[in-house]
């Protein structure tokens, strides 16, 4: 009886104080008007910015602003950490309600998210054409994903080039050197990790199940995709397609690959030794290197390349992101300051690269001395300019704007397949569920 | 002894449920002191990272801001709440009319719309009032819900008219029945709506994240999943940031367990 009544009276105080301040809060908090565009007013001026991760892309800008800084000292940035869902949330929600004033000046877009949202939502951006960028400083292939009708609306920044990295240590056991595994096809790829996997017991690759990254990246590296030229889904009669699904089935069913639940199980693979290597975007690499006891265990090479489609490489890219300006920016302070840093400061991508592995999708800055340097962790291999130089060398393939619907069809088409059903009767349903998003 | 024995099937069944329940709270205390790559690789016994993650948690996150702001809104919004419901429910039942009872079955039918249908013109509403950002916003759209009308009305059900007449016949207001008969007597029903507020208010995630744009007002649950944005997610943090989110809720249920689980079974003493 008196702990409740203490409890009620205390909680009726904190209500008091709560309300007191909740108040005062909303009233500055409504005082302040939120984000950019009030702001060059005053010569120097603040701009407001939208982005997910504090050791990687909130550092680069951080790392950007003090660049910039140099020769504007009054210039500030307001930078707002937001994971990437809620950001997408957020955008939906602030374009459908008309809401535009809330926009920031400048937000990061996963690249794969570009076309859906450019089409969809124009007008949450700016397009780049007034902004002085040279895009052709940047990978077409990289450029293309943020590109709408021949329109720029995205400057590149996250390079999400694939790699194939591999536990130099566990090939050693079984013979083999990083070497047996460059410019490879995937059916010697496949040749190659039976024999690993019956000498080490390790298989060389992991994945999550029902994850399609995996069979996006194989398409790329071919320059095709799950739509043609006029964003129609062609998921049945794509010869790219059936090949990967081809080699995706045949890594599982000989244990090649190892199929686990989760996001978690699979990054759990790779850092406690559960496996021989991984083909991922070059950005897995912060997780490799989250193992300090695998340092110089590791190496990187490209990818194994489809073998009998045409136009297939052994490069890919899997994510990545760009910086869009947006409807509500102030378009002329905002374009200048990622023309001058994200797009032209070699002084930037040098101090970003160490401390926050952020690589330069910026062509210039991959021939900076830093990207030269030696990995102790990749056993001495300068592994960025590396990628960078894979980076110049992926296709380029059409996202398409309902990439993510296209993407989960066919995850769900594989997993089906996996389990025993026709291949063709998998696709058709997929190619279906696909039109049916797209409202045909 | 054969009594014993033919209930040991059961015994080892609750056992066993009773350990799959508490396990992954177990789980969350032990990860917490681990490092990440400890939690990653299933580590069940406790670890000395505890401080260290700690200490990440501080410098990358704003904790505690984040903590004062849930508790700003959920305590505000529990007492809100449960002071206007509950007048409410005892209207709605105590000073019933035919009218009133087709505008409680409205409300109700409020309750199967989901809260996604509502969110964009909630949004436009908040914004043309100019509240984006702010707190209030927050804890507005929560403060009464069909849930705890219909709550506090079916308890007022089993309240004895007797009682409210006699205070009438003694003189009493109509409104220091309701604060000074009503209130103390269902002092369960209270608790058990306050239990459910509070919890719903301190683990809410959509509304807050869509209202609050800039993280000025940041709540724990939006934190919890600002550290699960980047491409590396430390496990350790993350788990200690999961523990101090789930001990508030925790320590209230615990604080009001007995009159919760009798405010929902409806007991009246």
């Amino acid at each position: 009886m008196t702990t409740f009544r203490k409890f009620t009276a205390g909680a009726a105080v904190l209500t008091l104080a709560a309300a007191l301040s909740a108040c005062s809060s909303s009233s500055s908090g409504g005082g302040d008007d939120t984000s950019g565009s009030s702001s060059s007013a005053s010569g120097g001026g603040t701009l407001s910015v939208w982005c997910w991760d504090p050791n990687f892309n909130i550092y680069a800008m951080q790392a950007a602003e003090k660049i910039y800084q140099q020769d504007h000292p009054d210039f500030s940035l307001d930078i707002t950490e937001v994971s990437w869902d809620d950001l997408q949330t957020n955008l939906t929600t602030l374009a459908q309600s008309n809401q535009l004033d809330q926009l920031p000046d400048i937000f990061l877009m996963q690249n794969n998210a570009y076309q859906k949202n450019v089409v969809n939502y124009p007008d949450l951006f700016s397009d780049y054409t007034d902004s002085g960028v040279d895009f052709s400083q940047f990978p077409d292939s990289v450029v293309a994903y943020s590109t709408v009708d021949g329109v720029n609306y995205g400057l590149p920044f996250d390079n999400g080039t694939a790699i194939q990295a591999v536990r130099t240590d566990i090939l050693a056991d079984a013979g083999y050197t990083v070497d047996d595994f460059t410019d490879i096809t995937w059916d010697q790829f496949i040749t190659l990790g039976e024999d690993v996997l019956a000498k080490t017991g390790q298989p060389m690759l992991t994945g999550q199940a029902g994850s399609t990254d995996l069979i996006m990246m194989m398409l790329q590296s071919a320059g095709a995709s799950l739509f043609d030229d006029a964003g129609n889904p062609t998921i049945t009669d794509n010869d790219a397609l059936n090949a990967a699904i081809d080699v995706y089935t045949r890594l599982v069913k000989s244990g090649v690959l190892v199929e686990v639940n989760s996001w978690d199980e699979y990054i759990n693979t790779i850092v406690n030794s559960n496996t021989a290597g991984v083909i991922n975007g070059v950005w897995i690499s912060a997780s490799i290197q989250s193992a300090p006891d695998q340092s110089g265990l590791w190496a990187v090479t490209n990818l194994p390349k489809l073998d009998g489609v045409a136009g297939a490489t052994n490069y890919s890219a899997n994510g990545g992101s760009s910086w869009a300006i947006s409807s509500n920016a102030d378009y002329a302070l905002a374009a200048d300051f990622l023309n001058s840093t994200f797009a032209g400061s070699t002084e930037l991508y040098d101090t970003i690269l160490p401390a926050s592995g952020a690589l330069a999708n910026w062509i210039p800055a991959g021939q900076s001395a830093v990207y030269a340097e030696p990995q102790e962790f990749y056993g001495g291999q300068a592994i960025y300019a590396l990628v960078v130089d894979f980076a110049t060398k992926v296709p380029s393939n059409n996202t398409g704007v309902y990439y993510y619907e296209a993407r989960d069809a066919v995850g769900v088409a594989i997993t089906a397949i996996l389990n025993g059903t026709d291949p063709s009767a998998a696709l058709e349903e997929a190619q279906q569920t696909v039109e049916f998003a797209m409202g045909g | 002894m054969t009594r014993r024995l033919r209930r040991l099937p059961g015994y080892l069944f609750l056992g066993f449920a009773a350990l799959a329940s508490v396990f992954p709270l177990y789980y969350m205390a032990v990860s917490a002191t681990n490092t990440s790559q400890d939690v990653l690789a299933s580590r069940l016994i406790p670890g000395s990272n505890l401080m260290a993650n700690f200490e990440s948690l501080v410098t990358q996150q704003p904790l505690w801001s984040s903590v004062w702001h849930s508790t700003v809104i959920a305590v505000s919004t529990t007492v809100l709440a449960v002071v206007i419901t509950s007048i409410a429910g005892y209207g709605f039942e105590v000073y019933h009319t035919r009218a009133k009872d087709r505008l409680m079955g409205f409300l109700l039918l409020a309750v199967m719309i989901p809260f996604a249908a509502t969110m964009i013109p909630l949004f436009r509403l908040f914004a043309d009032l100019g509240m984006v950002n702010s707190p209030l916003a927050v804890i507005l759209p929560a403060i009464s819900t069909p849930f705890l009308i219909l709550l506090f009305r079916q308890a007022s059900r089993s309240f004895p008219r007797e009682i409210i007449e006699a205070a009438r016949l003694d003189g009493l207001k109509e409104l220091a029945i309701f604060a000074r008969i009503y209130l103390p007597t269902m002092r369960p029903t209270f608790a058990a709506a306050a239990v459910i507020t509070f919890m719903t208010a301190w683990n809410n995630f959509l509304w807050p994240k869509v209202i609050l744009i800039s993280n000025e007002y940041q709540t724990l649950p939006i934190l919890l999943s600002n550290i699960r944005a980047g491409y590396v997610t430390d496990y350790g943090m993350l788990m200690l940031a999961v523990l101090i989110a789930s001990l508030p809720a925790m320590v209230i249920f615990l604080i009001l367990q007995r009159s919760f689980a009798e405010g929902i079974t409806g007991a009246i003493k």
